[in-house]
């Protein structure tokens, strides 16, 4: 099934850490993008049934109510949306307001990410969020309170981490009740303000053992508290995995529409432009059809991310037969890959690790 | 004058450094050779490393005009290396020529090569024309220098040019010298035809080019001529020689030194050292050739990606045709695959060897530890010979081991002797003598391992007499040794190409620092890793890798899988330089590693 993705490339201003492509710009340029995207969907002419939408960012909850009225129209008027869909919205606690959420209700969202990343106010400050703690808790609760399905971004690694505090902020999420979790390794990009602050102190953030640590006992504290690990980076309570970012790791079809906005469409995979200029003049910058090879490489990659796994059929039929790569026969023996019927798993205490693993089971 | 005896065929010879290259372009340009636009910096060295390097490696001959008192002559200059490595293509050269110019710096006198090299021009009957370089300098003293060859090579020197190869100064005084002084070739340019290949290279066009020194007869396009130790014949298809690019000219004649390709595809079949004849009119006796150069120095050299098998093979096929000195032969090793044992005349050769297959041949390479052959004696009474230390019999079976021995000879200023001394005492050496050739240089003899001087005798000299000291070496046997292997051990499974043949007494320096610097280099694992040395069944040194805690790439942002694919395509690259030891991965650096091992690591 079809699921449609929904890019907004705005901040309110840029994280210490990030290296996506988000932009603060004015409220006239917000409008001016919008309109450009509404007319990208409107000559949109594949397949309508529907049964995800995502709205990503940047920062989609930055958007004035009328802008997200005309674009949730936009996205009804050209969709099918299917009974029992999903519906997701990013939203960041500093812009996210009652009368959004109202809104969002109304249009039909049915699920908010937010992005916490932390409950530590030193650690908000340090990574460049205009939030603290008490700013993001009331921001769950208000949420909860028009839409049940909420999720947290959380970053692990962040400067001041240790285990107790870090412990401590999924214990406060468990009890406020989200249904699902996204929890990060920070990663320090080239090119960031962070990556400079590491650059003059080395012993700036935690080390990656110790984040490890972290990581893994979370991952056991969540389990207790019935978030299931359904994906390397991602926690839910039972059935509120993301519907809509499975289908990136199962390689179902999804159709992207915004700045630099992926889509995957029957083995076909095309990107537009991260440049704004290029983006309205609707230049692409990525189209392929995928080779068998590439099928197959890619299923083994984002299976074994999650508890999906990875089918020895699909496999067989791309002409690779695992059970020949000595590797694999290792990783059985070790009780690191778990063959069960057609599926092959990835065990989930090797998740942390798994990109090691699908480079070695590659043909 | 008769047209031979307007020809000189020359070489010039000395220590490395002393301007060998420099002079040979300044002789090159002021015979009018090549225009000086046309000059390059160290004309002669051609190779792309040679100029890296600063050291000329090939020997490599040109053809100039000059004239004196009316009269052309025809002087062919053939530049020769300096390092101690490569002294055969010294001798080689010397075969083709009647005399040769020994360069001795100014400043610095007599080196340890400029003697090695003196010797052995006297030994091929040439005759020398010493010349002292680098008078420019201020610290040149040539005077005390025509002295100091006098007294230590021991042949006339006070009439010796005083020159400056660099600013150009008395090289007139040296071509006219090398007219007057050095004899011109004998032979009969209408007799039966006698070459002496003296060195071969491959053109991607011709095929294999054979450089020649005629000694008798002639040679022309269309001749059938005959390898007289191959037995292979051939049809000429061009002669030339070189001025000093290759041109064509149509006749060669006795005394001329030129070039000859007649279509040859076969490497193999070219000989250096073999003598040319013709099929229809052959003499009946051959030169007498070079003596086979036996490597010393030993390592496996394997393909980084195993696919590249045959074109390793095909490198070092083409690089033999033109360094008889290299040997190979095919080699499997359970961590690197198939791969070959190759024999090098010295540290530097090899490093010269490996650089050139990575460049010139575009393949990546993996090396092992370099290593010496050992003469092993068994207790059943057999003797076996190897380098190779995976195929060193189990310990119960050996009686002892020999190794080989060389004697060298250290020249340095006399302030230097006390660090000499330790250096060779920490080398195992034995010392011989010590003898002041003058106030300013002592010459020590020692007899030493060769093993000890391929693992960082060089580094360690030249850093501990500050560049003063130079050093050679010549093969002085076999003597019984108390050797031991030190394996390696990654999670308890020993890797073949990893382990060494050492001075029982350093085997737990060796192996700790060994231990120590695979740590350093293996990436963590899936699991811990134990790196272990051992000798025989027992552990002297370990190390511990830790596990691999994180290796997971960013999250699909909005379903951009392709961030995450080049990723990917990028750690498969990676793998493809990774070794795989039972369930240890290990990157191709860790084999070389081990070469650049010091023991203050």
């Amino acid at each position: 099934m079809l699921g449609v993705y929904i890019h907004i490339p705005f901040c309110e201003s840029k994280c210490n850490y990030c290296a996506f492509s988000s932009f603060v710009k004015s409220k006239e340029e917000q409008r001016h993008y919008i309109t450009k995207l509404i007319e990208e969907i409107n000559s949109y002419n594949g397949e309508s049934e529907i049964d995800t939408i995502y709205i990503g960012g940047g920062t989609p909850s930055i958007l004035d109510e009328d802008l997200f009225v005309m674009l949730a129209n936009a996205i009804k008027k050209k969709f099918n949306l299917l009974e029992n869909y999903e519906w997701t919205i990013e939203a960041n606690p500093c812009s996210l307001s009652e009368e959004k959420l109202v809104c969002y209700k109304n249009n039909g969202v049915n699920r908010i990410s937010l992005g916490v990343q932390s409950l530590l106010d030193e650690q908000l400050q340090f990574a460049g969020r205009k939030h603290n703690r008490e700013m993001a808790i009331n921001a769950i609760q208000l949420a909860k309170k028009y839409i049940d399905n909420v999720s947290c971004d959380l970053l692990i690694g962040l400067k001041g981490m240790n285990r107790e505090n870090f412990l401590s902020q999924i214990q406060t999420l468990a009890n406020l009740e989200i249904s699902h979790i996204s929890a990060y390794m920070l990663q320090v990009e080239n090119g960031t303000p962070l990556f400079k602050m590491v650059e003059r102190d080395k012993y700036l953030l935690p080390d990656e053992d110790e984040s490890v640590d972290v990581y893994n006992e979370m991952v056991l504290v969540l389990k207790n508290l019935g978030y299931d690990r359904y994906e390397v980076s991602n926690f839910a309570k039972k059935e509120k995995e993301s519907r809509h970012n499975f289908k990136y790791w199962t390689g179902d079809d999804y159709i992207g529409f915004g700045l630099g906005a992926h889509s995957y469409l029957q083995g076909r995979r095309f990107a537009n432009s991260s440049n704004f200029e290029d983006y309205y003049s609707g230049k692409l910058a990525i189209e392929e059809v995928l080779t068998e090879n590439q099928l197959l490489e890619e299923h083994i990659m984002l299976g074994l991310r999650c508890k999906n796994g990875i089918s020895k059929e699909f496999l067989l039929k791309k002409d690779y037969d695992i059970k020949k790569n000595e590797n694999y026969l290792l990783f059985l023996s070790q009780g690191i890959l778990i063959d069960k019927g057609d599926k092959i798993y990835l065990n989930p205490d090797f998740y942390g690790v798994n990109n090691y693993i699908i480079v070695q089971l590659l043909p | 004058m008769e047209r031979i005896k307007k020809i000189r065929n020359f070489c010039i010879v000395a220590h490395i450094d002393h301007g060998k290259s420099t002079l040979a372009d300044r002789l090159i340009e002021k015979t009018g050779t090549l225009a000086k636009r046309d000059m390059q910096e160290q004309l002669l060295d051609s190779m792309e490393l040679e100029r890296e390097k600063g050291i000329t490696i090939k020997l490599t001959p040109t053809k100039m005009n000059y004239t004196l008192d009316g009269e052309e002559y025809e002087l062919n200059l053939i530049d020769t290396p300096g390092h101690v490595d490569f002294t055969y293509e010294v001798s080689r050269s010397l075969a083709a020529s009647e005399g040769a110019i020994l360069i001795v710096d100014a400043s610095q006198g007599v080196e340890a090569q400029t003697l090695a090299n003196a010797y052995l021009a006297i030994d091929n009957n040439l005759e020398i024309l010493p010349v002292v370089n680098k008078i420019d300098l201020p610290s040149a003293r040539p005077e005390e220098v025509k002295q100091e060859v006098e007294d230590v090579v021991g042949i006339p020197a006070m009439h010796a040019p005083c020159i400056s190869a660099k600013e150009g100064t008395n090289i007139e005084q040296v071509l006219e010298m090398i007219v007057k002084e050095f004899p011109s070739p004998t032979g009969d340019e209408n007799g039966k035809l006698k070459a002496l290949i003296f060195d071969s290279y491959y053109d991607n066009f011709k095929g294999a080019i054979c450089l020649v020194r005629l000694f008798d007869g002639s040679l022309k396009v269309g001749d059938k001529i005959k390898m007289m130790q191959t037995g292979k014949v051939y049809d000429v298809i061009e002669v030339g020689v070189f001025v000093p690019n290759a041109k064509a000219v149509d006749i060669l004649k006795a005394g001329d030194v030129g070039y000859l390709a007649c279509s040859i595809k076969t490497i193999s079949d070219v000989a250096v050292g073999d003598t040319i004849t013709k099929v229809d009119d052959p003499i009946d006796e051959a030169l007498p050739g070079y003596k086979q150069v036996q490597p010393v120095v030993f390592c496996g050299i394997f393909p980084v990606d195993g696919a590249k098998y045959e074109e390793l093979k095909e490198g070092l096929e083409k690089l033999k045709l033109n360094d008889a000195s290299l040997q190979f032969t095919p080699e499997v090793s359970q961590a690197l695959g198939f791969g070959f044992r190759c024999g090098f005349l010295g540290l530097l050769h090899l490093e010269i060897i490996t650089e050139r297959l990575e460049r010139e041949f575009d393949l990546d390479i993996i090396t092992t530890a370099p290593s010496v052959f050992y003469h092993v004696h068994k207790t059943n009474g057999e003797m076996i010979e190897l380098s190779n230390p995976s195929s060193l019999p189990n310990v119960v079976e050996i009686d002892y081991i020999e190794e080989p021995i060389v004697k060298a000879s250290v020249f340095a200023p006399p302030e230097y002797v006390g660090a000499i001394m330790e250096l060779c005492q920490e080398k195992r050496g034995i010392y011989k003598d010590l003898t002041y050739l003058d106030a300013n240089r002592v010459r020590l003899n020692y007899t030493l391992p060769l093993g000890e001087i391929i693992y960082d005798f060089f580094d360690s000299l030249k850093s501990r007499t500050k560049g003063y000291a130079s050093f050679d070496y010549e093969m002085a046997g076999y003597e019984e040794s108390d050797l031991v292997k030190v394996d390696i051990l990654l999670n308890g499974e020993r890797c073949d190409a990893l382990s060494i043949i050492v001075f029982k007494d350093r085997a737990y320096t060796r192996g700790r620092a060994l231990v120590e610097k695979l740590k350093k280099i293996i990436p963590r694992q899936l699991f811990e890793v134990p790196i272990q040395a051992a000798v025989g069944g027992k552990i002297i040194a370990r190390e511990t890798i830790k596990a691999m805690r994180k290796d997971v790439l960013a999250k699909c942002y909005g379903g951009d899988v392709t961030r995450k694919r080049k990723l990917l395509e990028k750690q498969k690259e990676g793998k493809k330089r990774m070794r795989k030891v039972g369930s240890v991965e290990i990157p191709s650096e860790a084999f070389m590693s081990i070469l650049k091992l010091d023991d203050g690591e």
